[in-house]
């Protein structure tokens, strides 16, 4: 365990050394803030760059608080999820081709511990920034659109953040198993491939981690937790767990593969 | 002007702030770092004029992981 330690040190110093650990942040706050903003200022927008013809009247729908949550999740299901998988696909990989791992892998560490140390401080990373983008918005909605009940606000962000958490499990295991490119390509292909074709015939099953983000939405929406939420969140852990031991395995399989 | 004062700046401030700080950032990072992916005064146009994605497109395209 005191290996762990050391290695959870080295990765927050390596990522504060690249700055991954500040600039995920400054831009999922960005997003977070900007959403609610341009959301309410539609209407004046559209009318100042919007190109609308003379004397055209629109309608512009009346946004809930709660609406502006939603499409803010749909903003880090794309941008967010992609800066994940862009700014971490290289975790293992990378250091297998840059020759890094050389210097790690003389040591006498466990691999569990390896993969755990990135896993834990890459997670916290990108959860914190999670966080703090939901903060500012619901600072930002507040203001802009009224309260949001913060009880409704908890559990959405809480099933979001799992899902957050397996794609980032997905990426950091691919990463351990293949090369960096093709981690990247599969990590599209499952993050976000698997999501359209989940939400166009998914309606054939209700327990899927990638309803997660749906589920999310409910208690937002008013309605009540939908069947196969509690089974979606049980599988999902199932699914972390599996990843996280195959991508120990992998990246001490693949240790000899390290550019010397 | 009276466009200019009818902006809400108390709530678009923070936005601009931190995208300066991305910036300045990526800026100050872009001239220290003697190895990038391409010439450096490419990235350092990019960085300028690109607007918000344009230092996130250096930390991730431009910065060579060593």
């Amino acid at each position: 365990m005191k290996n762990t330690g050391v290695l959870v040190q080295k990765e927050f110093r390596e990522h504060s050394r690249n700055f991954k650990l500040y600039w995920i942040p400054i831009v999922f706050i960005i997003l977070g803030i900007v959403e609610p903003v341009t959301n309410h200022y539609l209407p004046q927008i559209m009318e100042s760059v919007g190109n609308l013809p003379e004397g055209s009247d629109f309608m512009w729908p009346q946004f809930q608080g709660t609406d502006i949550f939603v499409s803010l999740m749909g903003q880090y299901q794309l941008i967010g999820i992609l800066i994940i998988i862009l700014a971490f696909m290289g975790s293992i990989s990378g250091e297998r081709k840059s020759g890094t791992a050389t210097l790690l892998y003389v040591r006498p560490m466990s691999f569990v511990s390896y993969f755990f140390s990135k896993w834990i401080v890459i997670n916290a990373i990108v959860l914190g920034s999670l966080w703090a983008g939901f903060l500012a918005a619901s600072y930002y909605i507040r203001i802009l659109f009224g309260p949001v009940a913060f009880g409704d606000i908890l559990k959405f962000v809480g099933t979001y953040s799992l899902w957050i958490v397996f794609a980032v499990t997905v990426v950091l295991t691919l990463s351990a198993s293949l090369s960096t490119g093709a981690a990247a390509g599969l990590s599209i292909l499952i993050l976000f491939v698997f999501q359209v074709l989940d939400s166009v015939i998914g309606a054939f099953w209700t327990v899927s981690p990638w309803k997660l983000s749906i589920y999310a939405t409910y208690p937002l929406q008013g309605d009540s937790v939908p069947t196969g939420y509690w089974m979606s969140l049980t599988l999902t852990v199932v699914l972390i767990v599996l990843l996280f031991i195959l991508g120990a395995y992998m990246s001490k399989r693949n240790a000899s593969k390290t550019t010397v | 002007m009276e466009e200019l004062a009818n902006i809400p700046w108390n709530l678009i401030m923070p936005i601009l702030v931190l995208q300066l700080i991305l910036a300045v950032v990526a800026l100050i990072d872009v001239i220290r770092n003697k190895r990038t992916n391409g010439p450096i005064i490419m990235w350092v146009l990019i960085i300028l004029l690109v607007g918000t994605i344009g230092p996130i497109l250096y930390f991730v395209f431009g910065r060579r992981q060593t």
